[in-house]
């Protein structure tokens, strides 16, 4: 009795296992794969990835899968391996994914990252006045100054560029090193709370914070901006055309310069990605970025 | 003359000492800049986001989550039983095998553990491409290497005197063994068993954002632009699968250990691990995994040896190594020596329960959470990644005392509160010391679980092997990643060679031989 029961259990959960596979007919045709982790609000993207999924797929007429590569050196190392076609990258990781895999695509930009800023913050208590220029940043010696995340370009890299242009290594701070808060969020409510004296961050978030007062930004203020360089991209795996048909990229490429506000779903898209619309982007506008992450240890 | 030694519960206590130098740093930077934020961390506990998109998005997570849990637990306890077994020391001595066979497999399986979960992701991902299987199987590798390493020292540290009087008596070593042993390792395996599936848990949680998704996607989202009431929804659903977990666990715990036949209730448990991983595979396929997505091989480039040369020589190793060790050694000793300690000065009425709960909560809120909240109220330091780091893990050590007592019989306890003894002292010596080895031979286990989960307190400060390891990681500097993981299988080697000393010297000593110290 009880071995019987057993077995027919067994066979409903085979049964069951089967059934929910999906069968070779639909297999058959190529998915496009997308990874993309914006730089505000990247939990709202993730929540609505489906918007931006089925908007490619309705243009590209193919199916279309999001995947939540949410760790940035996973996804420069799922782009080398070929799990991603089509990443929305950071200035230095998109560098980094090209450098693992040459000949990769540089598709497209949002209008605000040709010319991308970082901002230096301070606490107000702690006695940085605000900088003239870039020599200033020497004022930071001796403080306690935290970055963002390791792998971002305008919450680490090109802030330590410039700091080392001033002439200071992350061993001039206080405590031998620089802190990494994790975010740009994280930088400003470190800074504004007085446990790290100053930070530096994406100008957009900064913006954005100023706009919608999220976070108290009274003990905090912004002691230099840096100059302008480019940022975040999208980037597509150079085969594409072999796997979906001659004249492919160019298709990914104009349908994302097409996005514009006129359509619901294209315009949400946009406000997930903080863009106004896409604009063309080469390579070559990153050499700069390639030549800073080489200097400092992140592209290899 | 007496020699004195140290009392097995005061060496349980001793730890927490680590707290007076801890606190003292942190306190003397204390500031209330960041108390606003706090206060609004804390309140958003009561305001969970019930936005329909964001539970949605938690629901689904939490699915995914929970099944990958699952299927890697399942797997990590087939493949740890057999492992702990074949990794005991007793074992082979009853089977009149050489000792060393068994330190051989022990020092070689120090080395899937000295590599965190999330590092097994990454190195996994660039040879088989994103799969949901790399999430499963860089959960499995440690954690069944982490249940081996704990179930052959808690079967070395079993009471021996049943097997020598077998072994004595002419009984084939294999029935001696099942009957000795078997009885007495069955509560402490179901309680390791159990809590494994909360730590696989937890891992799948972190795994997620190797395009999985899950609950931790929305966690780690959530706290980068720092959402608090919408993070609070996904810890709420969490905190509330774990809390329902640990109570399906223990019931099951009991019942397993009042029945009579609780050998074959072992062997069946062991029987439906399969079908875990079946039901598991199943469940994942339904959210809409690709689990069949052809898995190719693609080639790595092993870095040369002037590369790894070369990062030997660039890496301030020795700072590197002195901070880890620090970190490592304040943290574990807040994590083992508070547990106890608030069980002995705290024992009203429901205050036991009460610690468990809190213990439950401070296992949930993931250690960056913890340290960006310290740090702001007060200034990076060690102190701060190192009570950070002790805060989650008093959650374990304190869950693994209370299963233990609770495990144990009462009766010396009984006897001393009947003999006048006060209730703390009674507890202290009739409870606790009972208790020790076997929280012992744990915490030394949990310190080199400590050692690797430095890798996650990088906001302090960029501090430790752990943190450099991430920094090399998203560097792609294989050379300096592999340094960082000889070191650190390196230093896992040393504590176990040390831990399996103290086990000895423990296994030596006898709890009552310590009362001499109060007397």
């Amino acid at each position: 009795m009880m071995a019987k029961r057993k077995k027919g259990l067994l066979l409903l959960v085979l049964s069951v296992f089967t059934l929910s596979f999906p069968n070779k007919e639909a297999l058959a045709q190529p998915t496009l794969k997308i990874g993309a982790i914006p730089d505000q609000n990247p939990e709202h993207l993730n929540r609505l990835y489906k918007l931006l999924s089925n908007e490619l797929s309705k243009e590209l007429k193919v199916p279309v899968r999001y995947i939540p590569v949410i760790s940035y050196p996973a996804a420069v190392s799922a782009f080398r391996t070929g799990s991603l076609d089509l990443v929305w990258f950071g200035g230095l990781t998109g560098v980094q994914a090209r450098a693992q895999k040459p000949n990769a695509k540089v598709i497209a930009q949002r209008d605000v990252d040709a010319r991308f800023h970082s901002v230096f913050i301070a606490n107000k208590s702690s006695g940085i006045p605000v900088l003239r220029n870039k020599h200033g940043l020497t004022t930071l010696k001796g403080k306690r100054f935290t970055f963002g995340s390791a792998s971002s370009t305008s919450g680490r890299l090109m802030p330590q560029h410039f700091l080392q242009q001033a002439g200071i290594e992350t061993t001039d701070f206080k405590g031998g090193q620089a802190g990494f808060s994790g975010s740009h969020y994280a930088t400003i409510a470190l800074v504004s709370s007085g446990s790290y004296d100053a930070g530096a961050l994406n100008a957009i978030v900064w913006a954005e914070n100023l706009k919608s007062k999220r976070l108290n930004l009274s003990n905090v203020k912004v002691i230099w901006k840096t100059p302008a360089y480019v940022d975040y991209h999208w980037l597509a795996q150079p085969n594409l055309d072999k796997t979906f048909g001659q004249g492919f990229t160019n298709k990914i490429r104009d349908t994302l310069l097409g996005f514009s506000n006129k359509s619901k779903s294209q315009a949400k898209i946009l406000e997930l990605f903080g863009a106004k619309n896409f604009i063309p982007a080469k390579a070559s506008q990153y050499n700069d970025i390639e030549r800073i992450g080489r200097q400092l240890g992140k592209v290899r | 003359m007496i020699r004195i030694r140290p009392a097995l519960p005061i060496l349980v206590l001793l730890p927490s000492l680590a707290v007076i130098p801890v606190l003292f740093e942190i306190g003397s930077s204390l500031h209330n800049g960041g108390i606003k934020i706090l206060i609004k961390f804390f309140s958003a506990a009561f305001q969970p986001s019930l936005d329909s998109v964001v539970i949605q998005s938690s629901l689904r997570g939490l699915q995914i989550t929970i099944a990958t849990a699952l299927i890697s637990w399942a797997i990590s306890i087939l493949l740890g039983v057999s492992l702990g077994i074949v990794s005991s020391r007793i074992v082979w001595e009853t089977f009149k095998s050489p000792n060393w066979i068994s330190t051989l497999i022990r020092r070689f399986l120090a080395i899937p553990r000295s590599i965190h979960e999330l590092v097994w992701g990454l190195l996994l991902l660039q040879v088989f491409g994103l799969s949901p299987w790399i999430a499963i199987v860089a959960i499995s590798i440690p954690h069944s290497a982490m249940l081996a390493r704990v179930l052959s020292d808690q079967l070395d540290a079993l009471d021996q005197r049943a097997l020598i009087a077998f072994k004595h008596g002419g009984v084939n070593p294999f029935s001696a063994l099942i009957t000795a042993l078997l009885p007495q390792i069955i509560p402490i395996l179901a309680s390791c068993c159990g809590y494994r599936l909360e730590c696989a848990l937890r891992s799948a949680t972190l795994l997620g954002v190797f395009g999985m998704g899950g609950i931790g996607v929305e966690l780690q989202l959530t706290l980068q632009s720092l959402e608090f009431n919408e993070m609070w929804t996904a810890l709420w659903m969490l905190g509330i699968v774990m809390i329902a977990i640990e109570r399906a666990i223990s019931f099951w715990r009991i019942r397993l250990l009042s029945s009579i036949q609780a050998q074959k209730q072992i062997l069946i448990f062991l029987g439906a691990m399969f079908f875990v991983v079946v039901i598991g595979l199943i469940w994942l396929q339904q959210l809409d995994l690709d689990l069949l997505a052809v898995i190719q091989f693609h080639s790595i480039k092993f870095p040369s040896f002037i590369a790894i040369k070369d990062s030997i020589l660039m890496l301030p190793l020795i700072e590197l190594i002195s901070k880890t060790l620090l970190i490592t050694l304040l943290a574990s000793g807040i994590a083992i020596g508070l547990p106890p300690l608030g069980m002995l000065f705290w024992q009203t009425r429901n205050s036991i329960e009460l610690q468990s709960y809190i213990w439950s909560i401070l296992r949930l809120i993931p250690p960056p959470l913890t340290a960006l909240l310290l740090l702001l109220c007060t200034n990076p330091s060690v102190s701060v990644a190192a009570l950070a780091l002790g805060i989650h893990n008093i959650g374990v050590m304190g869950r693994f005392l209370k299963e233990g007592i609770s495990n144990q019989d009462n009766n010396l306890f009984d006897a001393m509160i009947a003999s006048g003894s006060s209730q703390q002292l009674a507890w202290l010596y009739g409870n606790l010391s009972v208790q020790s080895k076997s929280y012992l031979a744990y915490a030394a286990y949990r310190t080199d679980v400590l050692l690797r989960e430095t890798a996650v307190v990088g906001v302090v400060g960029g501090v430790g092997l752990g943190w450099q390891l991430q920094e090399s990681l998203s560097s792609f500097d294989w050379g300096q990643v592999t340094t960082i993981t000889i070191v650190y299988s390196t230093l896992t080697l040393i504590g176990e060679s040390f831990s399996d000393k103290l086990s000895e010297y423990l296994q030596r000593s006898k709890p009552n031989r310590l009362l001499r110290v109060v007397a």
